[in-house]
């Protein structure tokens, strides 16, 4: 088996769990009635859509040429950036998923921290109850 | 150097430095510095806003390049006639907000984290409201969003308000998650997250200088997903009817100066960035292609659906704050039936007829839906309660805040010569030009069906008595602020004639508006970078024939 095949099977393995990933946090989002599920599931969720634009940044093997990061060492010169520019990967999804992951994580602070005002007023996180309780 | 110009660039940062420095103003210890930096924040906003228009109605669309570097290479903030219009709006309410809470303060056990989250509000609607960048949109949405959250949940002691920031909060981050994966995807189909070069690059015709350039098949369907996931995230910001489950335990167990700033201000932030998704980025023979009709076609739709929605929930309501958040729905629904006129491609007499009254209801339910929200305040505080059969008769002791009700509801329901009667007569006009009588005729229903609920709220506040008057609130001002909001409703109406010309450019900003938004951001691209950024876009295009 050749690099290029183990490559392209290994991105096509990446993309369908990430599918699955996505369906599965979907399902547990909407369908879970535990409050700390819910949470988890969203995580699940936006760690899939961090890696799906990695993956969409990514760049794949063409003729043995396999990407680098996208970070140039040395001083640069006319050749090493047509060599950069040929095998570096896409680095603005990289940033955007830096924010992302940044955002997300306070996020997930403020709905953990939620979670436990929730529990200290219902003595119970499971959704149904808490609705039954409004009334 | 440009005063307006680089107000635009301070205006987010310097609100955002304003809302960290009223929690070290805690450390001095002094309450009254930390409502003069809110206050100092939301003046500086109005100002800077009020430049930002004039400057946009004399000159044009204008651009603003955070750290000088030049469109799609860094963020711009780009502000037409439409968002000048919009964060004006925004600025002055805010202002009128902030002066409220000064009232409201008895209720605000700890001040310092409402008026950080309050400025913090403020900041991240007029970033989503300014930016020219898709990824800005999505952090000012986030920066919108958790404020929001936590003023939610701001009585903590309330169980209701945990809960219905937690509904609100779960939901929302689960949205703006896939706003994200659509801004993602706009990038991997066309190699910018600018709106500008967005703009540009949508359009193949203008790409190619040819009118036969074709889509190609992915990249229609990448549009289109990359659209239905983003207006997920701005139709639930604006309670539109399948994603509006929330607004009406959210906007009620805020406190009432927050309800006012979400239930006036927040939602405008769907209905905007709806119009510029659909309009400036993919407009009309876009790359969208035929799925921009049918996307417009289920908004109306759905605004159709949440309006009548809106108005039969607001009969049953017992609850004053509620009966309004469901009043919010049914107006949100009728802005959409206005922006969402593209649909009727061929006629842009129409679509500047019905956008343009799309626009001038949002200004007038704005100003209309805080003003409810604060008088209702009074009213609650008069009481003790928000139940209005406590309520009955409150009202007959504060005569200037009843006023103001009933002319706001005047205004909500379309009564000439207050604003709100002309922004749905420029809705019907847009259909009617269409040949279109149904929709004169459900909006004239969506109005007809919401008038017992405010009649309900009316006939409980002054028409009758037994309500349980808890003591007279001694700080009356504010019914002055209120009062003035009102007689800004009754003049807006009165010299609509001569403001005509500000909404026709709002609207002519979406409708026409596309060519001149994106020159205005190619321009500011030096000439040695272009042939770099078109190779980019184009790349998109890879295999079509021009």
């Amino acid at each position: 088996m050749d690099a290029e095949f183990i490559n392209t099977y290994l991105l096509l393995v990446t993309l369908t769990s990430l599918l699955a990933n996505a369906i599965i946090s979907i399902y547990g989002l909407f369908f879970k009635p535990h409050y700390t599920k819910k949470v988890i599931a969203l995580t699940i969720l936006s760690d899939t859509m961090n890696t799906f634009a990695i993956y969409l940044g990514y760049r794949t093997w063409v003729n043995g040429v396999n990407p680098r990061p996208p970070v140039l060492t040395s001083t640069p010169t006319e050749k090493s950036i047509s060599e950069f520019t040929a095998r570096a990967v896409d680095p603005l999804p990289q940033a955007l998923v830096l924010t992302a992951v940044v955002i997300g994580l306070a996020v997930t602070l403020f709905l953990v921290f939620l979670g436990y005002i929730l529990y200290t007023h219902y003595k119970t996180l499971d959704m149904r109850e808490i609705k039954k309780l409004k009334g | 150097m440009d005063l307006a110009l680089n107000l635009l660039g301070l205006l987010t940062p310097v609100l955002i430095i304003h809302a960290f420095a009223i929690p070290i103003a805690k450390i001095v210890g002094s309450r009254k510095l930390q409502y003069a930096l809110a206050l100092s924040a939301s003046l500086f906003g109005v100002l800077s806003t009020t430049m930002v228009l004039d400057k946009v109605y004399r000159e044009g669309p204008i651009i603003y390049l955070y750290g000088g570097w030049p469109p799609h290479f860094g963020i711009v903030y780009e502000v037409d006639s439409l968002n000048a219009l919009i964060g004006l709006l925004t600025a002055w309410i805010m202002l009128a907000i902030v002066v409220y809470s000064y009232w409201y303060r008895h209720h605000l056990d700890d001040p310092t984290w409402y008026y950080t989250l309050l400025i913090g509000l403020e900041t991240g609607i007029i970033g989503c409201l300014y930016t020219g960048d898709a990824f800005n949109l999505f952090v000012m949405i986030e920066v919108l969003s958790i404020s929001a959250y936590g003023l939610v949940a701001y009585h903590r002691d309330r169980a209701e308000a945990i809960e219905a920031a937690a509904k609100y909060a779960l939901i929302g981050a689960v949205a703006t998650t896939f706003y994200f994966t659509a801004v993602v995807l706009l990038y991997a189909g066309y190699g910018s997250v600018n709106m500008g070069v967005l703009a540009y690059a949508t359009r193949p015709w203008l790409l190619f200088s040819s009118p036969l350039a074709r889509v190609p098949d992915t990249l229609k369907y990448l549009s289109l997903l990359s659209i239905a996931l983003s207006l997920w995230v701005f139709t639930y910001k604006s309670a539109l009817f399948p994603n509006h489950f929330w607004l009406p335990d959210a906007h009620p167990e805020a406190p009432t100066p927050v309800s006012a700033a979400l239930s006036g201000l927040v939602v405008n932030v769907g209905v905007y960035a709806t119009a510029r998704f659909l309009y400036t980025i993919f407009g009309e023979n876009s790359a969208l292609g035929e799925y921009r009709s049918i996307v417009m076609f289920a908004l109306f739709l759905l605004g159709v659906v949440s309006g009548f929605i809106g108005a039969l929930m607001m009969m049953k309501q017992d609850d004053i704050k509620r009966l309004l958040a469901y009043s919010t729905i049914s107006h949100m629904g009728i802005a959409y039936m206005g922006i969402s006129a593209g649909f009727l491609t061929g006629n842009d007499t129409a679509v500047k007829y019905a956008v343009a009254g799309g626009v001038i209801h949002v200004v007038a339910h704005s100003i209309a839906k805080s003003m409810l929200f604060m008088a209702s305040g009074v009213f609650i505080d008069a009481a003790g309660s928000r139940n209005l059969d406590d309520i009955k008769g409150v009202g007959r002791h504060y005569p200037l805040a009843s006023a103001s009700m009933i002319l706001g509801f005047l205004s909500l329901a379309g009564f000439i010569p207050l604003i709100g009667f002309y922004s749905k007569r420029y809705i019907a006009q847009g259909y009617l030009n269409a040949g279109s009588a149904l929709v004169p005729v459900l909006l004239i229903a969506i109005s007809a069906l919401s008038l017992p609920g405010y009649l309900k709220v009316v006939s409980a506040v002054l028409f009758s008595t037994g309500g349980k008057q808890t003591g007279l609130i001694k700080e009356k001002w504010i019914e002055y602020l209120l009062f003035g909001m009102t007689l800004s409703l009754i003049a807006l109406g009165v010299v609509f004639q001569y403001t005509w010309s500000i909404y026709e450019s709002a609207s002519n900003a979406l409708v026409n508006g596309y060519n001149v938004y994106l020159e205005r951001t190619l321009e500011n691209i030096p000439p040695d970078l272009k042939g770099f950024i078109y190779n980019e876009l184009i790349r998109a295009y890879a295999g079509v024939k021009p």
